[in-house]
Protein backbone atom coordinates (compact mmCIF):
# COMPACT_ATOMS: atom_id res chain seq x y z
CA UNK A 1 0.00 0.00 0.00
CA UNK A 2 1.04 3.77 -0.58
CA UNK A 3 0.82 6.38 1.88
CA UNK A 4 -2.16 7.75 -0.86
CA UNK A 5 -3.37 4.14 0.08
CA UNK A 6 -3.00 3.98 3.46
CA UNK A 7 -4.22 7.62 3.99
CA UNK A 8 -7.44 6.50 1.99
CA UNK A 9 -8.06 3.55 3.75
CA UNK A 10 -8.38 5.23 7.41
CA UNK A 11 -10.28 7.70 6.12
CA UNK A 12 -12.60 5.30 4.79
CA UNK A 13 -12.73 3.16 7.87
CA UNK A 14 -13.27 6.39 9.95
CA UNK A 15 -16.39 7.32 8.02
CA UNK A 16 -17.47 3.51 7.76
CA UNK A 17 -17.46 3.67 11.89
CA UNK A 18 -17.91 7.48 12.46
CA UNK A 19 -20.31 8.94 9.96
CA UNK A 20 -22.82 5.97 8.72
CA UNK A 21 -23.68 5.12 12.06
CA UNK A 22 -24.55 8.43 12.99
CA UNK A 23 -27.21 8.02 9.91
CA UNK A 24 -28.84 4.66 11.00
CA UNK A 25 -27.95 4.76 15.24
CA UNK A 26 -28.49 8.66 15.65
CA UNK A 27 -30.06 7.41 19.58
CA UNK A 28 -26.25 6.36 20.37
CA UNK A 29 -25.12 9.99 19.89
CA UNK A 30 -26.92 11.06 22.87
CA UNK A 31 -25.64 7.93 25.21
CA UNK A 32 -22.59 9.32 24.68
CA UNK A 33 -23.26 12.47 26.44
CA UNK A 34 -25.47 10.87 29.03
CA UNK A 35 -22.21 10.23 31.25
CA UNK A 36 -20.39 13.91 30.73
CA UNK A 37 -24.05 15.56 31.36
CA UNK A 38 -25.06 13.35 34.38
CA UNK A 39 -21.70 14.51 36.19
CA UNK A 40 -22.23 17.95 35.06
CA UNK A 41 -26.02 18.29 36.75
CA UNK A 42 -24.44 16.48 39.96
CA UNK A 43 -21.15 18.81 40.13
CA UNK A 44 -23.20 22.14 39.58
CA UNK A 45 -26.22 20.89 41.78
CA UNK A 46 -24.05 20.06 44.60
CA UNK A 47 -22.24 23.62 44.54
CA UNK A 48 -24.86 25.57 43.97
CA UNK A 49 -23.55 26.07 40.55
CA UNK A 50 -20.19 27.66 41.43
CA UNK A 51 -18.10 24.81 39.83
CA UNK A 52 -20.05 24.63 36.75
CA UNK A 53 -17.48 25.66 34.61
CA UNK A 54 -15.12 23.10 35.83
CA UNK A 55 -17.88 20.63 35.39
CA UNK A 56 -18.29 21.84 31.46
CA UNK A 57 -14.40 21.42 31.34
CA UNK A 58 -14.41 17.76 33.05
CA UNK A 59 -17.20 17.03 30.09
CA UNK A 60 -15.25 17.94 27.25
CA UNK A 61 -12.59 15.42 29.06
CA UNK A 62 -15.15 12.74 29.73
CA UNK A 63 -16.64 12.70 26.52
CA UNK A 64 -12.94 12.41 24.55
CA UNK A 65 -12.17 9.82 27.32
CA UNK A 66 -15.40 7.78 26.72
CA UNK A 67 -13.76 7.90 22.83
CA UNK A 68 -11.13 4.80 24.25
CA UNK A 69 -14.74 3.16 26.00
CA UNK A 70 -16.10 2.99 22.83
CA UNK A 71 -13.28 2.12 20.66
CA UNK A 72 -12.01 -0.88 23.44
CA UNK A 73 -16.06 -2.00 23.06
CA UNK A 74 -16.21 -2.04 19.46
CA UNK A 75 -12.66 -3.26 19.00
CA UNK A 76 -13.76 -6.08 20.87
CA UNK A 77 -17.11 -6.76 19.49
CA UNK A 78 -15.50 -6.44 16.14
CA UNK A 79 -12.77 -9.09 17.04
CA UNK A 80 -14.45 -11.25 19.19
CA UNK A 81 -18.03 -11.29 17.93
CA UNK A 82 -18.17 -10.44 14.20
CA UNK A 83 -14.80 -11.58 13.23
CA UNK A 84 -14.21 -8.37 11.33
CA UNK A 85 -10.57 -8.23 13.00
CA UNK A 86 -10.43 -11.20 11.27
CA UNK A 87 -11.72 -9.85 7.93
CA UNK A 88 -9.25 -6.96 7.98
CA UNK A 89 -6.38 -8.84 9.17
CA UNK A 90 -6.72 -11.09 6.00
CA UNK A 91 -6.49 -7.65 3.80
CA UNK A 92 -4.17 -4.97 2.17
CA UNK A 93 -4.89 -3.00 5.99
CA UNK A 94 -2.31 -2.93 8.30
CA UNK A 95 -3.00 -2.66 12.05
CA UNK A 96 -2.04 1.10 12.03
CA UNK A 97 -4.10 2.04 9.76
CA UNK A 98 -7.34 0.10 11.26
CA UNK A 99 -6.40 1.76 14.53
CA UNK A 100 -6.37 4.61 13.78
CA UNK A 101 -9.41 4.84 11.55
CA UNK A 102 -11.35 3.19 14.07
CA UNK A 103 -10.18 6.34 16.83
CA UNK A 104 -10.73 8.71 14.57
CA UNK A 105 -14.46 7.61 13.62
CA UNK A 106 -15.05 7.96 17.11
CA UNK A 107 -13.62 10.95 17.81
CA UNK A 108 -16.01 11.82 14.92
CA UNK A 109 -18.43 10.28 16.41
CA UNK A 110 -18.23 12.28 19.77
CA UNK A 111 -17.50 15.75 18.11
CA UNK A 112 -21.87 16.75 18.21
CA UNK A 113 -20.96 15.76 22.09
CA UNK A 114 -18.43 18.32 22.41
CA UNK A 115 -20.17 20.54 20.61
CA UNK A 116 -22.62 21.32 22.97
CA UNK A 117 -20.04 21.69 25.49
CA UNK A 118 -18.63 24.42 23.53
CA UNK A 119 -21.95 25.88 23.29
CA UNK A 120 -21.85 26.01 27.28
CA UNK A 121 -18.51 27.06 27.62
CA UNK A 122 -19.27 29.59 25.39
CA UNK A 123 -21.61 31.01 28.21
CA UNK A 124 -18.68 31.88 30.51
CA UNK A 125 -17.74 34.41 28.23
CA UNK A 126 -15.90 34.58 24.62
CA UNK A 127 -13.52 32.27 24.14
CA UNK A 128 -9.89 33.64 23.43
CA UNK A 129 -8.11 31.58 20.15
CA UNK A 130 -5.32 30.55 22.99
CA UNK A 131 -7.32 29.05 24.78
CA UNK A 132 -9.27 27.55 21.74
CA UNK A 133 -6.08 26.28 21.03
CA UNK A 134 -5.16 24.99 24.17
CA UNK A 135 -8.28 22.67 24.65
CA UNK A 136 -8.06 21.13 21.24
CA UNK A 137 -4.72 20.50 21.97
CA UNK A 138 -5.60 18.76 25.19
CA UNK A 139 -8.61 16.79 24.06
CA UNK A 140 -6.59 15.23 21.18
CA UNK A 141 -3.42 14.49 23.48
CA UNK A 142 -6.33 13.02 25.52
CA UNK A 143 -8.04 10.96 22.35
CA UNK A 144 -4.68 9.91 21.94
CA UNK A 145 -4.09 8.76 25.26
CA UNK A 146 -7.27 6.91 25.98
CA UNK A 147 -7.36 5.25 22.17
CA UNK A 148 -4.03 3.63 22.77
CA UNK A 149 -4.94 2.06 26.10
CA UNK A 150 -8.81 1.49 24.79
CA UNK A 151 -7.38 -0.75 21.75
CA UNK A 152 -4.50 -2.28 23.75
CA UNK A 153 -6.88 -3.85 26.37
CA UNK A 154 -9.59 -4.64 23.53
CA UNK A 155 -7.41 -7.09 22.19
CA UNK A 156 -6.51 -9.09 25.55
CA UNK A 157 -10.58 -9.66 25.72
CA UNK A 158 -12.14 -12.87 24.18
CA UNK A 159 -15.70 -11.97 25.16
CA UNK A 160 -17.13 -8.34 25.05
CA UNK A 161 -18.93 -8.69 28.61
CA UNK A 162 -14.76 -8.54 30.08
CA UNK A 163 -14.48 -5.05 28.45
CA UNK A 164 -17.45 -3.70 30.01
CA UNK A 165 -16.31 -4.50 33.54
CA UNK A 166 -12.96 -3.38 32.16
CA UNK A 167 -14.45 -0.25 31.14
CA UNK A 168 -15.77 0.77 34.13
CA UNK A 169 -12.24 0.70 36.11
CA UNK A 170 -11.01 2.88 33.51
CA UNK A 171 -13.78 5.23 33.92
CA UNK A 172 -13.30 5.16 37.74
CA UNK A 173 -9.21 5.86 37.49
CA UNK A 174 -8.78 8.70 34.41
CA UNK A 175 -12.24 10.23 35.22
CA UNK A 176 -13.89 10.38 38.59
CA UNK A 177 -11.09 9.62 41.02
CA UNK A 178 -8.82 12.55 39.16
CA UNK A 179 -10.28 16.34 39.75
CA UNK A 180 -11.27 16.47 35.93
CA UNK A 181 -14.81 18.29 37.65
CA UNK A 182 -13.86 19.49 40.41
CA UNK A 183 -10.68 21.56 41.36
CA UNK A 184 -8.03 19.19 43.53
CA UNK A 185 -8.30 21.13 46.49
CA UNK A 186 -11.73 19.26 46.81
CA UNK A 187 -10.05 15.93 47.28
CA UNK A 188 -8.62 15.65 50.38
CA UNK A 189 -4.77 15.84 51.35
CA UNK A 190 -3.91 12.00 52.49
CA UNK A 191 -5.13 10.55 48.97
CA UNK A 192 -4.23 13.44 46.92
CA UNK A 193 -1.36 11.64 45.18
CA UNK A 194 -3.38 8.92 44.11
CA UNK A 195 -5.08 11.87 41.94
CA UNK A 196 -1.52 12.88 40.44
CA UNK A 197 -1.03 8.78 39.37
CA UNK A 198 -3.77 9.77 36.86
CA UNK A 199 -2.46 11.60 33.49
CA UNK A 200 -6.43 12.97 32.84
CA UNK A 201 -5.30 14.97 36.56
CA UNK A 202 -2.74 17.21 33.75
CA UNK A 203 -5.17 17.31 31.62
CA UNK A 204 -8.05 18.70 33.46
CA UNK A 205 -5.19 21.08 35.38
CA UNK A 206 -4.66 22.43 31.71
CA UNK A 207 -8.20 22.48 30.90
CA UNK A 208 -8.62 24.73 34.39
CA UNK A 209 -6.26 26.97 32.94
CA UNK A 210 -7.45 27.40 29.58
CA UNK A 211 -11.18 28.12 30.74
CA UNK A 212 -9.48 30.40 33.44
CA UNK A 213 -10.49 28.79 36.19
CA UNK A 214 -7.30 28.14 38.01
CA UNK A 215 -4.05 30.53 37.50
CA UNK A 216 -1.58 28.59 35.80
CA UNK A 217 1.59 29.73 35.33
CA UNK A 218 4.09 28.89 32.21
CA UNK A 219 6.28 26.47 34.65
CA UNK A 220 3.60 24.09 35.71
CA UNK A 221 1.23 24.25 32.36
CA UNK A 222 4.94 22.82 30.71
CA UNK A 223 5.42 20.92 33.44
CA UNK A 224 1.84 19.44 32.69
CA UNK A 225 1.62 19.21 28.95
CA UNK A 226 4.77 17.14 29.43
CA UNK A 227 3.56 14.55 32.09
CA UNK A 228 0.50 14.25 29.76
CA UNK A 229 2.17 13.73 25.92
CA UNK A 230 4.65 11.72 28.13
CA UNK A 231 1.70 9.67 29.28
CA UNK A 232 0.07 9.36 25.57
CA UNK A 233 2.80 8.36 24.05
CA UNK A 234 3.87 5.74 26.45
CA UNK A 235 0.14 4.20 25.82
CA UNK A 236 1.01 4.98 22.30
CA UNK A 237 4.45 2.55 22.25
CA UNK A 238 2.88 0.02 24.40
CA UNK A 239 -0.29 -0.10 21.73
CA UNK A 240 2.04 -0.55 19.02
CA UNK A 241 4.21 -3.36 21.01
CA UNK A 242 1.70 -5.52 23.26
CA UNK A 243 -1.61 -5.18 20.61
CA UNK A 244 -2.19 -8.26 19.16
CA UNK A 245 -3.06 -8.56 15.26
CA UNK A 246 -2.44 -11.95 14.20
CA UNK A 247 -3.20 -14.28 17.39
CA UNK A 248 -0.27 -16.44 18.92
CA UNK B 1 1.42 -26.39 -12.10
CA UNK B 2 1.65 -23.01 -9.66
CA UNK B 3 0.79 -23.07 -6.16
CA UNK B 4 -1.21 -20.63 -4.02
CA UNK B 5 -0.58 -21.65 -0.77
CA UNK B 6 1.85 -24.52 0.20
CA UNK B 7 2.23 -25.74 3.76
CA UNK B 8 4.94 -28.18 5.63
CA UNK B 9 5.21 -29.38 8.84
CA UNK B 10 3.00 -27.51 9.82
CA UNK B 11 1.88 -27.90 13.13
CA UNK B 12 -0.50 -25.95 15.52
CA UNK B 13 -1.26 -26.30 19.55
CA UNK B 14 -3.21 -24.05 21.29
CA UNK B 15 -2.14 -23.63 25.01
CA UNK B 16 -5.29 -22.99 27.56
CA UNK B 17 -5.77 -23.35 31.31
CA UNK B 18 -6.42 -26.78 30.94
CA UNK B 19 -3.78 -27.88 29.50
CA UNK B 20 -2.53 -28.08 25.49
CA UNK B 21 -4.96 -29.01 22.26
CA UNK B 22 -3.35 -30.00 19.33
CA UNK B 23 -5.60 -28.72 16.35
CA UNK B 24 -2.53 -29.39 13.61
CA UNK B 25 0.18 -31.79 13.77
CA UNK B 26 2.97 -31.89 10.94
CA UNK B 27 0.65 -31.05 7.92
CA UNK B 28 1.96 -30.46 4.38
CA UNK B 29 -0.70 -29.54 1.72
CA UNK B 30 0.18 -27.76 -1.67
CA UNK B 31 -3.25 -26.48 -3.07
CA UNK B 32 -2.58 -25.27 -6.76
CA UNK B 33 -3.51 -21.93 -7.35
CA UNK B 34 -6.78 -21.51 -10.40
CA UNK B 35 -8.97 -23.77 -8.31
CA UNK B 36 -11.10 -24.58 -5.65
CA UNK B 37 -9.69 -26.75 -2.85
CA UNK B 38 -12.06 -28.11 -0.83
CA UNK B 39 -11.17 -28.96 2.90
CA UNK B 40 -13.54 -31.30 4.65
CA UNK B 41 -13.92 -32.60 7.97
CA UNK B 42 -15.31 -32.60 11.27
CA UNK B 43 -16.13 -30.24 14.00
CA UNK B 44 -12.24 -30.05 15.91
CA UNK B 45 -10.70 -31.49 12.60
CA UNK B 46 -8.39 -29.06 12.19
CA UNK B 47 -9.54 -26.87 8.93
CA UNK B 48 -10.62 -23.32 10.65
CA UNK B 49 -6.81 -23.98 12.01
CA UNK B 50 -5.51 -24.31 8.91
CA UNK B 51 -7.30 -21.42 7.43
CA UNK B 52 -6.28 -18.63 10.22
CA UNK B 53 -2.90 -19.59 9.74
CA UNK B 54 -2.58 -19.69 5.94
CA UNK B 55 -4.42 -15.81 6.13
CA UNK B 56 -2.01 -15.17 8.67
CA UNK B 57 -5.12 -14.60 11.55
CA UNK B 58 -3.11 -16.95 13.62
CA UNK B 59 0.74 -18.08 14.19
CA UNK B 60 1.67 -21.34 13.79
CA UNK B 61 3.50 -23.36 16.00
CA UNK B 62 6.07 -25.28 14.05
CA UNK B 63 6.13 -25.70 10.02
CA UNK B 64 6.15 -22.87 7.73
CA UNK B 65 3.39 -22.08 5.24
CA UNK B 66 3.94 -19.73 2.03
CA UNK B 67 1.15 -17.85 -0.15
CA UNK B 68 1.78 -17.43 -3.57
CA UNK B 69 5.46 -17.76 -2.56
CA UNK B 70 5.88 -15.36 0.61
CA UNK B 71 6.09 -16.64 4.02
CA UNK B 72 3.46 -15.90 5.97
CA UNK B 73 5.54 -15.17 8.71
CA UNK B 74 7.97 -13.31 7.04
CA UNK B 75 6.72 -11.46 4.03
CA UNK B 76 3.30 -11.13 5.82
CA UNK B 77 2.67 -7.62 4.14
CA UNK B 78 3.37 -9.47 0.51
CA UNK B 79 1.32 -12.07 1.34
CA UNK B 80 -2.15 -9.80 3.11
CA UNK B 81 -1.67 -7.38 -0.04
CA UNK B 82 -3.04 -11.21 -2.36
CA UNK B 83 -5.57 -12.49 0.39
CA UNK B 84 -9.26 -12.18 1.36
CA UNK B 85 -10.88 -14.57 4.11
CA UNK B 86 -14.37 -14.62 5.62
CA UNK B 87 -14.02 -16.22 8.54
CA UNK B 88 -16.47 -19.00 10.23
CA UNK B 89 -18.90 -17.46 11.84
CA UNK B 90 -18.11 -14.20 11.14
CA UNK B 91 -21.08 -11.56 10.70
CA UNK B 92 -21.48 -8.24 8.79
CA UNK B 93 -21.36 -5.04 11.06
CA UNK B 94 -24.70 -4.31 11.91
CA UNK B 95 -25.28 -1.06 10.73
CA UNK B 96 -24.24 -0.83 7.16
CA UNK B 97 -26.43 -2.14 4.31
CA UNK B 98 -26.00 -4.29 2.29
CA UNK B 99 -24.07 -2.24 -0.60
CA UNK B 100 -22.31 -0.52 2.01
CA UNK B 101 -20.57 -3.68 2.99
CA UNK B 102 -19.42 -4.72 -0.11
CA UNK B 103 -18.42 -0.99 -1.08
CA UNK B 104 -16.62 0.22 2.10
CA UNK B 105 -14.89 -3.18 2.36
CA UNK B 106 -13.58 -2.36 -1.49
CA UNK B 107 -12.79 0.73 -0.12
CA UNK B 108 -11.10 -0.07 2.96
CA UNK B 109 -8.80 -2.66 0.84
CA UNK B 110 -7.45 0.22 -1.47
CA UNK B 111 -9.76 0.18 -4.61
CA UNK B 112 -10.57 2.96 -6.37
CA UNK B 113 -14.00 4.47 -5.28
CA UNK B 114 -15.38 4.02 -9.04
CA UNK B 115 -14.09 0.47 -9.34
CA UNK B 116 -15.55 -0.43 -6.08
CA UNK B 117 -19.22 1.10 -7.25
CA UNK B 118 -18.71 -1.05 -10.27
CA UNK B 119 -17.22 -4.49 -8.33
CA UNK B 120 -20.10 -3.55 -5.92
CA UNK B 121 -23.03 -3.50 -8.48
CA UNK B 122 -21.87 -6.59 -10.36
CA UNK B 123 -21.64 -9.02 -6.67
CA UNK B 124 -25.31 -7.82 -6.26
CA UNK B 125 -26.73 -9.03 -9.47
CA UNK B 126 -24.56 -12.07 -9.74
CA UNK B 127 -25.01 -13.15 -5.76
CA UNK B 128 -28.78 -11.85 -6.04
CA UNK B 129 -28.77 -9.04 -3.53
CA UNK B 130 -29.56 -6.46 -5.83
CA UNK B 131 -33.15 -5.93 -4.47
CA UNK B 132 -31.85 -5.88 -0.75
CA UNK B 133 -28.66 -3.49 -1.36
CA UNK B 134 -30.07 -1.05 0.77
CA UNK B 135 -31.40 -3.10 3.26
CA UNK B 136 -29.47 -2.83 6.95
CA UNK B 137 -27.59 -6.40 7.22
CA UNK B 138 -29.10 -6.90 10.96
CA UNK B 139 -32.35 -6.92 8.85
CA UNK B 140 -31.50 -9.57 6.04
CA UNK B 141 -31.59 -13.36 7.20
CA UNK B 142 -29.02 -15.49 8.47
CA UNK B 143 -28.46 -17.12 4.73
CA UNK B 144 -28.60 -13.76 3.15
CA UNK B 145 -25.96 -11.85 5.72
CA UNK B 146 -23.69 -14.98 5.03
CA UNK B 147 -24.35 -14.67 1.48
CA UNK B 148 -23.33 -11.22 1.61
CA UNK B 149 -20.16 -11.45 3.26
CA UNK B 150 -19.38 -13.73 0.40
CA UNK B 151 -20.44 -11.23 -2.28
CA UNK B 152 -17.83 -8.72 -0.30
CA UNK B 153 -14.57 -11.13 -0.41
CA UNK B 154 -15.75 -12.24 -4.41
CA UNK B 155 -16.18 -8.78 -5.15
CA UNK B 156 -12.25 -8.15 -4.01
CA UNK B 157 -9.17 -8.28 -6.20
CA UNK B 158 -7.54 -10.33 -4.31
CA UNK B 159 -6.03 -13.52 -5.78
CA UNK B 160 -6.03 -16.30 -2.84
CA UNK B 161 -10.11 -16.48 -0.86
CA UNK B 162 -10.70 -18.31 2.17
CA UNK B 163 -14.11 -19.62 2.65
CA UNK B 164 -14.60 -20.66 6.18
CA UNK B 165 -18.03 -22.67 5.51
CA UNK B 166 -19.40 -20.09 3.73
CA UNK B 167 -22.64 -21.46 2.67
CA UNK B 168 -23.66 -22.79 6.40
CA UNK B 169 -27.28 -21.96 6.97
CA UNK B 170 -27.77 -20.79 3.12
CA UNK B 171 -31.20 -22.68 1.12
CA UNK B 172 -30.22 -24.61 -1.29
CA UNK B 173 -30.65 -22.13 -4.32
CA UNK B 174 -28.67 -19.46 -2.28
CA UNK B 175 -25.96 -22.31 -2.09
CA UNK B 176 -25.99 -22.65 -5.57
CA UNK B 177 -25.88 -18.84 -6.35
CA UNK B 178 -22.63 -18.85 -4.05
CA UNK B 179 -21.27 -21.52 -5.59
CA UNK B 180 -21.56 -19.97 -9.40
CA UNK B 181 -20.06 -16.88 -8.11
CA UNK B 182 -17.35 -19.03 -6.80
CA UNK B 183 -16.70 -20.82 -10.04
CA UNK B 184 -16.15 -17.37 -11.58
CA UNK B 185 -13.68 -16.56 -9.54
CA UNK B 186 -11.94 -19.21 -9.91
CA UNK B 187 -12.51 -18.77 -14.16
CA UNK B 188 -10.69 -15.48 -13.46
CA UNK B 189 -8.01 -17.51 -12.42
CA UNK B 190 -8.33 -17.07 -8.74
CA UNK B 191 -7.65 -19.96 -6.33
CA UNK B 192 -10.15 -20.34 -3.58
CA UNK B 193 -9.74 -22.38 -0.31
CA UNK B 194 -13.00 -23.42 0.84
CA UNK B 195 -14.01 -25.34 4.50
CA UNK B 196 -16.86 -27.15 4.14
CA UNK B 197 -19.36 -29.81 5.88
CA UNK B 198 -21.51 -30.34 2.87
CA UNK B 199 -19.59 -32.89 0.65
CA UNK B 200 -21.60 -32.44 -2.04
CA UNK B 201 -20.36 -28.92 -2.03
CA UNK B 202 -16.60 -30.15 -1.91
CA UNK B 203 -17.15 -32.49 -4.28
CA UNK B 204 -19.33 -30.21 -7.03
CA UNK B 205 -16.72 -27.07 -6.54
CA UNK B 206 -13.25 -28.26 -6.03
CA UNK B 207 -10.75 -29.54 -8.22
CA UNK B 208 -8.82 -31.23 -4.89
CA UNK B 209 -9.85 -32.40 -2.22
CA UNK B 210 -8.20 -32.88 1.64
CA UNK B 211 -10.02 -34.70 4.28
CA UNK B 212 -8.81 -33.54 7.68
CA UNK B 213 -9.37 -35.55 10.86
CA UNK B 214 -7.39 -35.20 14.40
CA UNK B 215 -5.54 -32.18 12.94
CA UNK B 216 -4.15 -34.31 10.09
CA UNK B 217 -4.50 -35.07 6.79
CA UNK B 218 -6.05 -38.24 6.29
CA UNK B 219 -6.63 -38.18 2.59
CA UNK B 220 -5.73 -35.57 -0.59
CA UNK B 221 -6.15 -35.64 -4.38
CA UNK B 222 -8.73 -34.61 -6.64
CA UNK B 223 -12.11 -36.33 -6.19
CA UNK B 224 -12.11 -39.12 -9.04
CA UNK B 225 -8.20 -40.26 -7.33
CA UNK B 226 -9.61 -40.01 -3.85
CA UNK B 227 -12.24 -42.59 -4.78
CA UNK B 228 -9.52 -44.82 -6.66
CA UNK B 229 -7.68 -44.82 -3.07
CA UNK B 230 -10.32 -46.01 -1.21
CA UNK B 231 -10.03 -49.86 -0.08
CA UNK B 232 -13.78 -50.52 -1.34
CA UNK B 233 -14.58 -48.26 -3.94
CA UNK B 234 -18.40 -49.55 -4.92
CA UNK B 235 -21.59 -49.22 -2.41
CA UNK B 236 -24.21 -51.62 -2.80
CA UNK B 237 -27.69 -50.62 -0.97
CA UNK B 238 -29.43 -54.47 -0.42
CA UNK B 239 -33.57 -53.87 1.41
CA UNK B 240 -34.74 -57.29 2.47
CA UNK B 241 -34.02 -61.14 1.98
CA UNK B 242 -30.31 -60.60 3.03
CA UNK B 243 -29.11 -61.31 6.24
CA UNK B 244 -26.63 -59.36 7.96
CA UNK B 245 -24.27 -62.64 8.38
CA UNK B 246 -24.82 -63.36 4.62
CA UNK B 247 -23.79 -60.10 3.39
CA UNK B 248 -20.81 -59.32 5.70
CA UNK B 249 -18.24 -61.91 3.87
CA UNK B 250 -18.61 -59.24 0.63
CA UNK B 251 -17.18 -56.20 2.19
CA UNK B 252 -18.46 -53.82 5.11
CA UNK B 253 -21.78 -53.87 6.09
CA UNK B 254 -23.65 -51.02 7.96
CA UNK B 255 -27.88 -51.25 8.62
CA UNK B 256 -29.85 -48.50 6.86
CA UNK B 257 -33.33 -47.77 6.93
CA UNK B 258 -35.05 -50.85 5.00
CA UNK B 259 -32.04 -53.00 4.42
CA UNK B 260 -28.05 -52.82 4.68
CA UNK B 261 -25.76 -50.74 3.07
CA UNK B 262 -22.27 -52.33 1.95
CA UNK B 263 -18.80 -51.39 0.56
CA UNK B 264 -17.06 -53.48 -1.36
CA UNK B 265 -14.06 -53.96 -3.96
CA UNK B 266 -15.59 -54.44 -7.34
CA UNK B 267 -15.57 -58.27 -7.94
CA UNK B 268 -17.23 -59.14 -4.42
CA UNK B 269 -20.08 -56.14 -5.11
CA UNK B 270 -21.33 -57.44 -8.41
CA UNK B 271 -21.26 -60.91 -7.15
CA UNK B 272 -23.50 -59.83 -4.37
CA UNK B 273 -25.71 -57.89 -6.70
CA UNK B 274 -26.09 -60.75 -8.72
CA UNK B 275 -26.80 -62.78 -5.87
CA UNK B 276 -29.51 -60.21 -4.19
CA UNK B 277 -31.07 -59.54 -7.64
CA UNK B 278 -31.39 -63.96 -7.59
CA UNK B 279 -33.42 -63.87 -4.64
CA UNK B 280 -35.39 -61.22 -5.10
CA UNK B 281 -34.50 -58.34 -3.26
CA UNK B 282 -34.42 -54.06 -4.26
CA UNK B 283 -30.18 -53.47 -5.08
CA UNK B 284 -28.94 -50.34 -6.14
CA UNK B 285 -25.09 -50.58 -7.04
CA UNK B 286 -22.64 -47.53 -7.74
CA UNK B 287 -19.37 -45.77 -6.97
CA UNK B 288 -19.07 -45.03 -3.28
CA UNK B 289 -20.01 -41.38 -2.26
CA UNK B 290 -17.48 -38.39 -1.00
CA UNK B 291 -19.87 -39.02 2.30
CA UNK B 292 -18.84 -42.73 1.70
CA UNK B 293 -15.33 -41.97 1.78
CA UNK B 294 -15.27 -40.04 5.00
CA UNK B 295 -16.81 -42.89 7.24
CA UNK B 296 -15.01 -45.22 5.56
CA UNK B 297 -11.70 -43.44 6.92
CA UNK B 298 -13.11 -41.86 9.66
CA UNK B 299 -15.49 -44.18 11.20
CA UNK B 300 -17.64 -41.64 12.01
CA UNK B 301 -20.08 -39.51 9.70
CA UNK B 302 -18.73 -35.67 9.33
CA UNK B 303 -22.02 -34.99 10.96
CA UNK B 304 -20.20 -36.26 14.33
CA UNK B 305 -19.44 -34.15 16.59
CA UNK B 306 -15.68 -34.01 18.10
CA UNK B 307 -15.31 -31.41 21.07
CA UNK B 308 -12.35 -32.61 22.25
CA UNK B 309 -10.31 -31.25 18.92
CA UNK B 310 -9.37 -27.40 18.84
CA UNK B 311 -10.80 -25.98 15.29
CA UNK B 312 -9.09 -22.37 16.22
CA UNK B 313 -12.82 -21.07 17.04
CA UNK B 314 -12.02 -20.13 20.48
CA UNK B 315 -8.67 -21.58 20.63
CA UNK B 316 -6.62 -18.33 18.98
CA UNK B 317 -9.34 -15.39 20.01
Amino acid sequence: MTERHRLRSLLWIAYMNGVVPMRTQPLYLLSILASPLSFLFFVTVASHGTLIFYGIAGGMILTVLSVGTSLQTDMSHYRTDLKFQDVIVASPVEAPIYVAGIALSELIYSLPGLGVFVVLWRLNGPISPEAALSVVGILLTVWALATSLGFTLSTYFNDIRETFVFSSIVSLGLSVLPPVYYPISAIPASVRWLAYLSPTTYAAFLMQGAFGLQPLSLPSAAVDWLILVLAAIALLAIAAVKARWRDP
Amino acid sequence: MPVAVEARHLSKTYEHRGGKTEALTNVDLTIPAGQVYGMIGRNGAGKTTFVRVAATQLTPTSGTVTVLGYDILRETSKVRARIAAVPQESRPLYFLNVDELIFLYLTIRGTDPRDARKRTDAILEELGLASVRKRLVHMLSGGMRRRAMVAMVLASDAEVLYLDEPTTGLDPIARREVWSAVRRAVRDGRTVLLTTHYLDEAEALSGRIALLEGGQVRLEGTPSSIRDRVHQPYRIVVSGVLGRSELESFGTVSPVEGGFLIFAREAPARELALLALSKGAKVSLGPVTLEDIFLQVVGKSIDADDTSEGDGKEGGA
